[in-house]
Parts: structure tokens; sequence; C-alpha cells
């Protein structure tokens, strides 16, 4: 207890520090390998946590900006069973009224889903069909922007964007007739012609080979739905809450209609976030237990070196508690430099990948996980807290054994030693 | 030289705290990259056997230019030499034919768009595990017309159950619309959530009726032994047909038939590799450091030996040996704790839960942490760290062998 308050009170005073500051200069060049291991470790790995985790973001990102919305609305039972049964039964102009009033909305966009079957003369493939508001659409999501060849819709009827898989497939061009073919409403089938006029390339493979988008009104239509339509999908202004715009929502819908973040509509996204973030800190403690091994070894050089002053120290009544300390301490600085060595490596390489990794060198398969073909490394504040306090923990825990080697020499062996 | 050698080992331990430490930073390095490496092949294997024992096969046969288009337009057709050769070829434990195609399925008002799969009820089991994973009902038994198997979220967003009768929509080969209704045999649970959303099985001959396809197929699904026989069997089965077969057919590996998973798995390799050459370097960083210390240490010792004619040649050799005896009993004992730990690892794969699992499943993979130690994994492992620890040294030893006698002598 005693040995544990003067440890407390040596860490409080400015001395331990000078001291723990000075020994740790005494040798510099072994100061200076401990500080850039320390350094080189831990910027590898922060710029390539911040690669991978750049990857995982350019992947939610890339759902929430094509498909998902950050919220959307549907008819209660459209989750458990998607399909053009469950719809919400009022006109998308409606949306207007749902949303007088709600902070932080920044655009909406109403889609109509179903799924069917498009041919062209040489090949035929099932499709997702989704029917959109093509200026309101073009608010919500990238997709409309994503275009490689054509335009995008407009008000003019029967016409089709296609991805740019499903066109190969079905070996249309720009300018070129489909059929589009659905079961509607009443469980007839039923098909129209329309003109493809733009072909769109997204990082999802799925949209990319399985999806046409055609105007609201053509897919009422066809799909013998009148004005009711399948989901409304909202983007919300940089930095509002997603919870708070539901709840405020959720109390102006009817009782019959819900609200869902992206996080509940994917919650497969929100699970690859979390594993990302338990294996940031295996690495970083994998990373920080090697290092330990040569801080330790370090002070405990140190101690050896100094076992005939620590002896005097010792003799001339210096508490056990406050050698420790200094130990420690002189362990948390050289460990603190090379952290703050390391964040600047780090954060330094970040900045320098800052325009992103061109990924198309190893194929463009990759978009079949949803995995984008460019990453931008991200920067999280648990990338900086994380080793921060592993590199903490590792500093006392490695002056451990050094420190209480040192409690142990005995003024007697000190002199002998000398 | 024996002589050396002896020195060399007897400086090890005499600073025995010093170099404990150093060793458990090489038996750790050592440690952690041979589980992570096991850990990955382990990872990767399964994922590929489990993606392809799933569905597409080790290798696939289709008629030229199917990969790219993927419709009824590309075929293929199982003549007599083409049975001969895959019935004969080494390294191939089962073949199965299949038709592909895409349709709609409906009941009541109802629709989803699925891709079918026409399969030989009795072939199909020895190649795929399709037929292991149902969950309700029956795998297209005997004799059964016209039966199908749907995926479980298939099924439920049909809201069928076996025993309904559902409405199949497509467009036949002659490129006629046609309609015919499908009785839901069984239910399957598949690992991969978009499989599981989209397949629908039905029978090769019900497939074929259904899209006027005649004895016409898609692709001949094949499974060979493991992944590593793939190549092999891949060459030589390109090599027999493009004897034998009367018209043109291409052979794929399941490298190209799922271009995705290949590129997946190199993105992965190469993101632990950089992680575990970190981990490597800043143990390195470790070893440099000791063995720095301790030749200043002995700056005394060692002038006073070159002082009585040791040779710095000599100097540096002893101090080299120093560092690579360090090493060598690292990675001893390193491997000594690391194979005993993935060998029994490898018995016992490790479970995952909770949002893990969910994450596992996108990428098609069981949520299971297997590991497998292939025989380059010790030796890369070891080699590797190795190199460094002597790389590391190099420094330290030329420090050494540069003592000059006058300095030593004065210095203390």
């Amino acid at each position: 207890m005693e040995a544990l308050l003067a440890f407390l009170g040596a860490l409080a005073r400015a001395s331990t520090w000078r001291m723990a500051g000075r020994n740790a200069l005494r040798n510099p060049r072994r100061t200076g390998i401990v500080v850039s291991a320390v350094a080189v470790g831990l910027g590898g790995i922060l710029v390539t946590m911040a690669i991978n985790f750049g990857m995982v973001f350019e992947m939610v990102q890339a759902a929430i900006q094509t498909e998902l919305g950050d919220l959307q609305v549907h008819h209660k039972g459209y989750d458990d069973r998607p399909g053009l049964e469950v719809r919400i039964q009022q006109s998308p102009a409606r949306a207007q009224d749902w949303l007088r009033g709600v902070p932080g909305v920044r655009a909406w966009a109403p889609r109509l889903r179903s799924q069917g079957l498009v041919f062209s003369p040489r090949a035929s493939v099932g499709i997702d069909l989704v029917a959109v508001d093509p200026s309101r659409e073009a608010r919500v999501s990238v997709l409309p922007h994503s275009l490689v060849e054509g335009a995008w819709l407009d008000g003019e009827p029967r016409r089709l964007v296609v991805g740019e898989r499903l066109a190969r497939r079905l070996r249309v061009a720009v300018g070129e007739k489909v059929v589009v073919s659905a079961q509607d409403a009443r469980g007839e089938m039923t098909g129209e012609a329309f003109r493809v006029v733009g072909i769109f390339r997204t990082s999802s493979r799925e949209l990319d080979e399985g999806a046409v988008f055609l105007r609201m009104e053509d897919g009422q239509r066809l799909l013998g739905v009148g004005s009711s339509f399948s989901e409304l999908v909202m983007v919300a202004q940089p930095h509002a809450d997603l919870e708070e715009i539901r709840a405020a929502l959720a109390a102006r819908l009817g009782g019959d209609l819900e609200v869902e973040t992206w996080k509940e509509l994917r919650p497969v996204l929100v699970a690859m976030i979390e594993v990302f973030d338990r294996m940031g800190w295996i690495v970083y403690v994998a990373v920080f237990v090697a290092m330990a091994f040569g801080i330790a070894n370090v002070l405990l050089m140190a101690v050896y070196e100094r076992i005939r002053e620590i002896g005097i120290l010792t003799a001339i009544g210096m508490p056990p508690g406050r050698l420790v300390a200094s130990i420690g301490v002189e362990s948390l600085c050289v460990t603190m430099v090379g952290v703050a060595a390391g964040l600047a490596i780090g954060l330094g390489g970040v900045w320098l990948l800052r325009d992103g990794i061109d990924l198309s060198a190893f194929g463009a398969g990759l978009t079949a996980y949803g995995i984008p073909l460019r990453i931008r490394p991200v920067i999280r504040a648990s990338d900086l807290w994380i080793p921060l306090l592993v590199s903490l923990v590792t500093a006392l825990l490695a002056s451990l054994w050094p420190a209480l080697r040192a409690v142990g020499i005995r003024p007697a062996e000190a002199f002998r030693h000398g | 030289m024996g002589l050396e050698w002896r020195l060399a080992w007897r400086n090890i331990w005499r600073n025995s705290r010093r170099t404990a430490l150093t060793l458990a930073a090489t038996v750790f390095a050592v440690f952690l990259v041979v589980v992570f490496v096991a850990m990955a092949a382990g990872l990767h294997g399964k994922m590929i056997e489990d993606t392809v024992r799933v569905h597409s096969g080790h290798v696939q046969i289709s008629g030229v230019g199917y990969l790219e288009n993927r419709t009824l337009e590309q075929f293929l057709r199982l003549s007599p030499p083409v049975v001969q050769v895959l019935d004969s070829v080494p390294h191939l434990v089962a073949w199965a034919p299949r038709v592909v195609a895409f349709g709609l399925l409906s009941k009541e008002s109802s629709t989803q768009g699925v891709a079918l799969l026409g399969v030989d009820p009795k072939r199909e089991p020895q190649v795929s595990t399709l037929s292991q994973r149902l969950v309700r009902g029956a795998f297209l038994p005997e004799g059964t017309q016209r039966g199908i198997v749907l995926g479980e979220r298939l099924a439920r967003n049909l809201g069928a159950d076996p025993g309904d009768v559902l409405l199949l929509y497509s467009v036949a080969w002659t490129t006629e619309m046609a309609y015919e209704l499908f009785t839901v045999t069984g239910v399957m649970r598949l690992p991969e959530p978009a499989l599981d959303r989209k397949l629908a099985v039905l029978s090769l001959s019900d497939a074929q009726s259904f899209f006027v396809y005649g004895d016409r197929i898609s692709e001949v699904a094949i499974r060979a032994r493991n992944a590593d026989d793939v190549p092999l069997l891949e060459k030589e089965l390109a090599r027999r047909l493009a004897a034998s077969s009367p018209v043109p057919v291409e052979v794929h590996g399941w490298q190209e038939v799922m271009p995705e998973l290949r590129q997946l798995i190199f993105l992965d390799d190469a993101g632990m590799y950089i992680m575990l050459a970190i981990l490597v370097i800043v143990v390195a960083f470790g070893i440099l450091n000791t063995l720095l210390m301790s030749v200043l240490e002995r700056r005394r010792e060692l002038g006073v030996l070159l002082a009585l004619g040791l040779r710095p040649a000599s100097l540096f050799r002893l101090v080299y040996l120093e560092s690579l005896m360090l090493a060598a009993v690292g990675l001893a004992i390193g491997l000594a704790l690391a194979l005993p730990a993935v060998l029994l690892l490898q018995g016992h794969p490790i479970p995952l839960g909770g949002d893990v699992e969910a994450a596992a499943r996108v990428f098609g993979m069981e949520p299971v942490v297997t590991f497998r130690l292939k025989p380059l994994n010790p030796l890369g492992s070891m080699a590797t760290v190795f190199s460094v620890a002597a790389l590391a040294a190099w420094l330290p030893a030329r420090k050494a062998s540069r003592a000059r006698p006058v300095d030593a002598l004065r210095g203390l």
C-alpha cells in the first residue's frame, strides 16, 4: 500500500519525468531503435487497417448510395416477403405530407419493385424490376449518375435503363428494344416492349446483371397496381441523426407502415463493420505484444547498466515505489515517442494514399462481393485510441519485470558489481 | 570452427534474462505466423470447397462462350465420346449434367425471379451438396413428374411449402413462351444468401422438356478429390475432349467459373501477409537492439580478443553465430508450440457466432474457422523469420568486427 502511494506520488512529480526522460536519452542509439520499432510497426498497421476499413466503408457507402438510402418506408411485412403483394397503398405524392416537419431529410424517392423476365431477340434473363421517379431517384442514388452509355430516364414512356452486364448478356445496345414480362398484381402475365436508353455500371454485380430501371408510371401500368408503390427511399442531411428522423417520421405514418434505417435493412453491413473492429483489436494487441518484448529488453539492459547507481539511490533511501515509477515512466516516454512517430507515419501514409488505391488490376470480379474497385483508406477515431490505450498498457507491463528487478537490487550487491 | 560455436553458445547464456526475452519475441513471431498462415489456408480451402460443393463443382465443361453469356444458346450434348472421357479421366470423382436457366415462379399473386437448375437426381448428389441441404420435404424423389426444390428464403418469399403447386414461366429455347405447373417437393437451406433467395432445382428431363431443349445441356459439373487436383484434371480433360469431342467444348476450373472467389482470396492473403510482415519487422528490431547492446557491453572483451590476435572476420562470425543460434532456438521452440496447436485446431474447427456468422455467410462461407497445415507453411515461416533475424544480426556483427583494441581499453 505504502509502495503504491509512493508510486502514485512519484508519477505526479515533474522530477520523475525529467529523470526518466534523461535516462531514456543516455543511450540514444538504443532508444532510437525501440522508438523506430514502435513507429514502423504502428505506422504500418495503421495504414493497413485504414485500407481495410476503407474497403468496408466503401462497401457500406456504395450500398447506401445506390440501393438502400439512409432510411426506407415499407408496408409492414415487406421485409419478410418482399414482392408485389405487399405495397404502400397510397400515392407516392403522399410522401410530401409524411415528411412535412420531419427534420434532416435531404431527398426522397418512391420505388415500385417486382421481378420479371427481360428478353431481347437473342436471349432472356430474369431481373429485378425497379420503377422510379427519374428526377427524384437522381437525388437519392448515384446510379442515375453512373451511366457508361446513353442517358438516364426522362419523361418519355417505355424506356429502360439496364446494367452493363445485363446488356452484355442480352446483347442489346442503346436504342434497341427489349420485352419486359412480369406477373401483375392480379396474377396475370403481362409484357411490354421497352427501348433501352441507358447502360449503367456500379460496384454491385447484383444490380449490374440483374436490375432494370423504368419510369414509375410505366411500372405501375405494367404491374397493374394503380398508384401504389413498394418503398420510399430517403437520404438524410450529412450528420443527421437517423434515429431522430425515424422517430419523427414513424409518428406521422399510419400504423400499417414502418420506417427502417439502412442498419436494419442490411444488418450484414453492420456485422461487417463490427468484424473489422474486432480484427483491429487483435492486430493491435499482437503487434504491441511483439513490441513489448523489445521494450522490456531495453529497460532490462538499462537497469543492468545502472545497477550501481540504483544501489546508491536505494542506499540513500529512495522508496521502491519511486524507483518503479521512474522505470515505468521511462518506458512510457520511450513508447509514447514511438507511438507519436508511428501515428505521424500512419497518418502521413493515409494522406499520401488519399486519392485511393486502384484495385481494378485484381479484376472486376470483386464487385460480386460488393467490393469497390477504388479504395480510399479511412482512419477512424478507434484507430487512434486503441493503439494509444494498448501501447500505454504495453509500456507499463513491459516495464514491470525490469522495475521489479531494479527494486530487488541490494546496495551491497550493487557496490560489488561496480 | 568448433571453438567459435562453443564460444557463441556460451555467450548467448551469459545474460539469460535478455536471451529469454529475445527468444520469447522470436517464439511469439513464429507462433503467430504459423497459426495465421494455417488459418488462412484453412479458411480459404474451406471457402473454395464450400462454394464449389454447394453448386458449381470443381471443374465445369460447357459449350463455347457459355461462361460469358450463360444463356440457353450456348449448349453441349453428352455424346458417347464425351461420356467416355468423363468416365475414364483420372482424378475425377463424379460428374453431373445440368441445364441452367432463368424463370419466374409464382404462387397466386406473388412472383419471384429464380435461377433454375435442371439436375440428374441420381448423379447430382455425388457432385454437389444441394440434396443434403434439405430442411423440409424430399429432393426430387424418383417417379415424380415436374417436382421442384426451392431455397428456403425463396420458399418463404413465395409463401410456398412442399406439396404446393407453382406456376413456372419462362422463355423456351425456341424463343416461345413456356408455362408449366410444378409441385414443390422440398425446401433446402443454402449457406449463401443470394443463392437461398434465387435457386430452384428441378429434374434434368423436366428442364429439357420445359425449355424444349431436346438432349442439350448447359454444363457438366465435375467433382475432383479436392481443389489441389483441379489444375491437373482441368488440363487432362481439355486434352482428351479436344481429341474426342465431335464439337468444341470449354473446360473451366473453379477459378474461372468464379473469378471473384479467386480475387477475394488473393486480396485477403495480401492483407494478411502485410500484417505478418509488419509483425516480423517489429520483432526484428527487437533482436537487432538486443544484439547491438550485447556487443556494446562487450566492447572491452572484444577489444581484448582483437588485441590477442583474433581476426575481425572471426569476430564477425562469432557474433553472427550467436544471433543465428538464438534465432534457431527461438524457431525450434516456436514451431514446437505452433505445430501441435495447429494440428489440434485442424481437428477441432472453431465455430463462430453472432455478427461474424452473418458476415461470413455473405462471402459464402460456413461460419467456422478451420485450420490447415500445408507443408510449405512451417518451412516458409521458418525461412522468413530466420532470414529476417540473419539480416538484423548483420549490423551488430559488423559493429563487433570493427571494434578497436585501443578504444576498447581506453573506454573502461
